[in-house]
């Protein structure tokens, strides 16, 4: 009797241990080594090639690259390209993976927040060797093909530049009944002109907004920064800035958030990963200039317009930026073959068309001069904005610094955080200097 | 586990090839050709490999390198740089870390118990006899089927914003209204609320558990004069408790280890205001999206640590309220 008791006893304890220890089981990664890169040599025509090409957007953008794709091949019939695309943070997440296990794609797009961290940790094919070979750049303004250089090396080939820029939806401000804002709003011009349209919009069904908190957002605190002649990070890729200047920056629109003004974070948060301009609920967003097509596209109308972002104390400072640069794996077995599908996609007047404003405003002329922009239409008032702001730009592009995409990440989180009232200007401050220094170089 | 195996496999060697003696059997294998039992073995663990590989490979051999990154600082991109305790120190003094430890004790603290309360109320339910009571039990079971699917936590994320199903329902009965996705303070009862819909595990497991409670006793209570609640918690909690033990060790692990759901309802943030950042959450953000790979394998082992603190704690409670059958005490 007792004999039987534990047995039973045990064999169900057993039993369930082991569903307990089956169900514990964790997993994770490893990798590691070294990259290689070789000669460039005119690409072969007389062998078939594979290559990989990867990018992060939306399914209009898809379809542009599947056109361009075609093209390319038509051109190098022996070239067949593989295509794939993610999400924005998808997209990091799967690069990330593949950086580790040395098996990035041969060409895929980049942006100036993570060139820096693949370029120094030898992930990236240095494309200087390629150029006059099997990639031109003749045509590229310095400044900007310097921004996708690091430390000496060409690791990527912009596409396309974008600006700062503040979007207005005029259906909705014609519907209030609210004139749109002018040219040269100062930072507290804004902030009063969104005050003006929240109460106008109040008792609109639904309830609209003048604009979106734009705390949480680095680029335009760096914006804004440069606005004081101050520049964001110093040359070894710590912030060039204090403390008291990033406390400085949230307090300045504080009372707008404890007055309710801005679009409110509950509503933001749920139509995510639409804004509220999208949504027709908020009539103005600060944003980069090229988002505007897919902007206009969501909110159901062509009826929008460009500002340039406020200014401050110091004038405009408005700066370009590369929206997107193409770079290739340094493992890549065809180096010749991505150069030159880069080179395509860059310089190719036909990509140009294919592509309009939709990846910024196209780097190279000959694709700018390309595009067929309606008068009018949301291109043509992306590439007049930008020609208009060129006058202001005077700053230079901020220098990526490694580890800006998870201090970017942090400083909106925290924004977020503020806007839900969980933080004070000075933990907003405290919190991101503590996560700058763990992810930023310097000290 | 291999030695009963041997032990099995020498004894019906032995059975079928009766000139020789069981004794001799492993002192000729080595040499002549291979006894039976030892090519049983052999294919025992031939048929075993799959597993064994897999185990060896993709599960102890990660977790093996991942106790070491837990000491290291690794990027993905660079070596490995072995930092000793650091990232375990950091961990405490973390605030975020802090939060996801609160908001996934949270929700397996209070998860945890709503879900088994419901299983059990609905496995008792579908454990009367009624008319077309098969069709039920499909039906409550339902949900559990496509359970763990991206589609649900996209359907619930709809239903819980403005104007969703819930927003309606507050507003019909005279509540305040709202979405729930974008208020940090109702993201956990929302979250809580999707995994109690997903009974249908530990209800089937109730269900069958049940069915083994002999009908004897509950009609013997019932005849001593014990109303449905006494016959209740006499009789059917003592005679399940091992399967409620058993239910309680999954649900608990398996909370412990949510993701999926709080990812595709947070939108991949954790957010609104870190209300939904889960420990997992957490360690893929760091791990993933920060590159912090060291730092995002000491939190694995914290939470395996935890986790199987946990689990003893419950075994060792187990003793004094699980009952298992021919139990005399």
């Amino acid at each position: 009797m007792v004999r039987t008791r534990t047995t039973t006893r045990k064999a169900a304890v057993h039993a369930t241990a082991i569903a307990a220890a089956s169900a514990l089981a964790l997993s994770a990664c490893g990798g590691g080594g070294t990259a290689a890169s070789a000669d460039a040599a005119p690409v072969a025509t007389d062998r078939d090639i594979e290559l990989s090409l990867v990018w992060w957007g939306d399914d209009d953008r898809a379809s542009r690259y599947q056109e361009a794709v075609t093209l390319f091949e038509e051109k190098y019939p022996n070239i067949d390209v593989q295509t794939q695309f993610q999400a924005w943070d998808d997209y990091w997440t799967a690069r990330s993976t593949e950086a580790a296990g040395q098996t990035l794609p041969d060409v895929f797009q980049m942006d100036l927040a993570y060139i820096h961290q693949y370029a120094s940790n030898n992930r990236l094919l240095d494309l200087s060797t390629q150029v006059g070979v099997n990639l031109e750049t003749g045509e590229y303004d310095e400044t900007l093909l310097g921004s996708g250089s690091v430390d000496g090396g060409q690791y990527g080939i912009p596409t396309s530049t974008n600006t700062l820029g503040m979007i207005h939806h005029d259906d909705l401000l014609e519907e209030l009944g609210v004139e749109a804002p002018e040219a040269g709003l100062t930072w507290d011009e804004y902030d009063a002109w969104i005050r003006e349209v929240s109460a106008a919009g109040a008792d609109h069904d639904p309830q609209v907004y003048g604009g979106t908190d734009y705390t949480g957002t680095l680029w335009l605190f760096i914006q804004w920064l440069l606005q004081q002649g101050k520049d964001a990070f110093a040359e070894d890729g710590s912030p060039a800035f204090e403390k008291a200047d990033l406390v400085a920056w949230v307090e300045r629109s504080q009372p707008m958030r404890d007055d309710g003004v801005f679009y409110p974070v509950e509503r933001a948060k749920q139509v995510e990963p639409l804004t509220g301009l999208q949504v027709n609920e908020a009539t103005t967003e600060l944003t980069w200039d090229n988002m505007m097509a897919g902007y206009a596209a969501s909110a159901g109308t062509d009826n929008v317009g460009l500002l340039p972002v406020p200014t401050g104390a110091e004038g405009s400072q408005q700066f370009w930026k590369p929206s997107m640069l193409l770079s290739s794996s340094a493992t890549t077995e065809e180096p010749d073959a991505a150069a030159k599908l880069i080179d395509f996609l860059v310089n190719d007047p036909e990509v140009g068309k294919i592509f309009g404003t939709s990846k910024g405003v196209p780097a190279v002329p000959a694709q700018k001069d390309a595009m067929e922009v309606a008068e009018g239409s949301v291109d043509d008032t992306i590439v007049s904005y930008e020609e208009e702001v060129a006058e202001r730009v005077t700053a230079e592009t901020p220098i990526p610094v490694e580890g800006y995409g998870v201090v970017e990440a942090e400083f909106k989180r925290l924004g977020e955080e503020l806007s839900y009232g969980n933080i004070t200007a000075e933990e907003f401050a405290d919190q991101w200097f503590q996560s700058a220094g763990s992810n930023l170089g310097g000290e | 586990m291999s030695a009963t195996t041997t032990e099995r496999g020498r004894r019906a060697g032995g059975g079928s090839v009766r000139a020789a003696p069981p004794s001799s059997a492993p002192a000729r294998g080595g040499a002549g050709k291979p006894s039976r039992s030892r090519a049983d073995t052999r294919a025992g663990y031939a048929f075993l490999s799959p597993w064994l590989l897999g185990f060896v490979l993709l599960t102890a051999g990660p977790m093996l390198m991942s106790l070491y990154l837990a000491f290291t600082d690794y990027d993905l991109f660079q070596a490995p740089q072995f930092v000793g305790i650091d990232n375990f120190t950091t961990l405490f003094a973390d605030p975020r870390f802090l939060k996801s430890a609160q908001v996934t004790a949270l929700y397996v603290f209070v998860g945890v118990p709503v879900k088994l309360a419901a299983a059990l109320a609905v496995a008792m339910l579908l454990n009367a006899k009624h008319r077309g009571q098969g069709a039920y039990r499909s039906m409550f079971y339902a949900p559990s089927l496509i359970g763990a699917s991206v589609s649900v936590a996209i359907v619930w994320r709809a239903m819980f914003i403005d104007d969703g199903i819930a927003d309606q329902a507050q507003q019909f009965f005279g509540l305040p209204g709202g979405g729930w996705v974008g208020d940090p303070d109702m993201t956990m009862p929302m979250m809580i609320l999707l995994a109690v819909w997903q009974f249908g595990a530990p209800m089937v497991i109730f269900l069958a558990g049940l069915k083994q409670i002999p009908a004897e006793l509950l009609e013997a209570a019932a005849v001593d004069g014990a109303g449905p609640v006494r016959r209740f918690l006499s009789v059917t909690v003592p005679m399940l408790s091992p399967v409620l033990f058993f239910n309680l060790l999954l649900e608990t692990i398996g909370a412990f280890q949510i993701f999926s759901s709080a990812f595709i309802i947070s939108g991949g943030t954790g957010g609104p205001a870190d209300s939904t950042l889960f420990y997992t959450f957490y360690l893929y953000i760091k791990g993933f999206t920060e590159f912090r790979m060291g730092y995002a394998s000491a939190m694995a082992w914290v939470l395996v640590l935890v986790v199987g603190i946990i689990t003893a704690i419950l075994f060792r409670t187990s003793r004094a309220w699980v009952h298992y059958t021919g139990d005399v005490r």
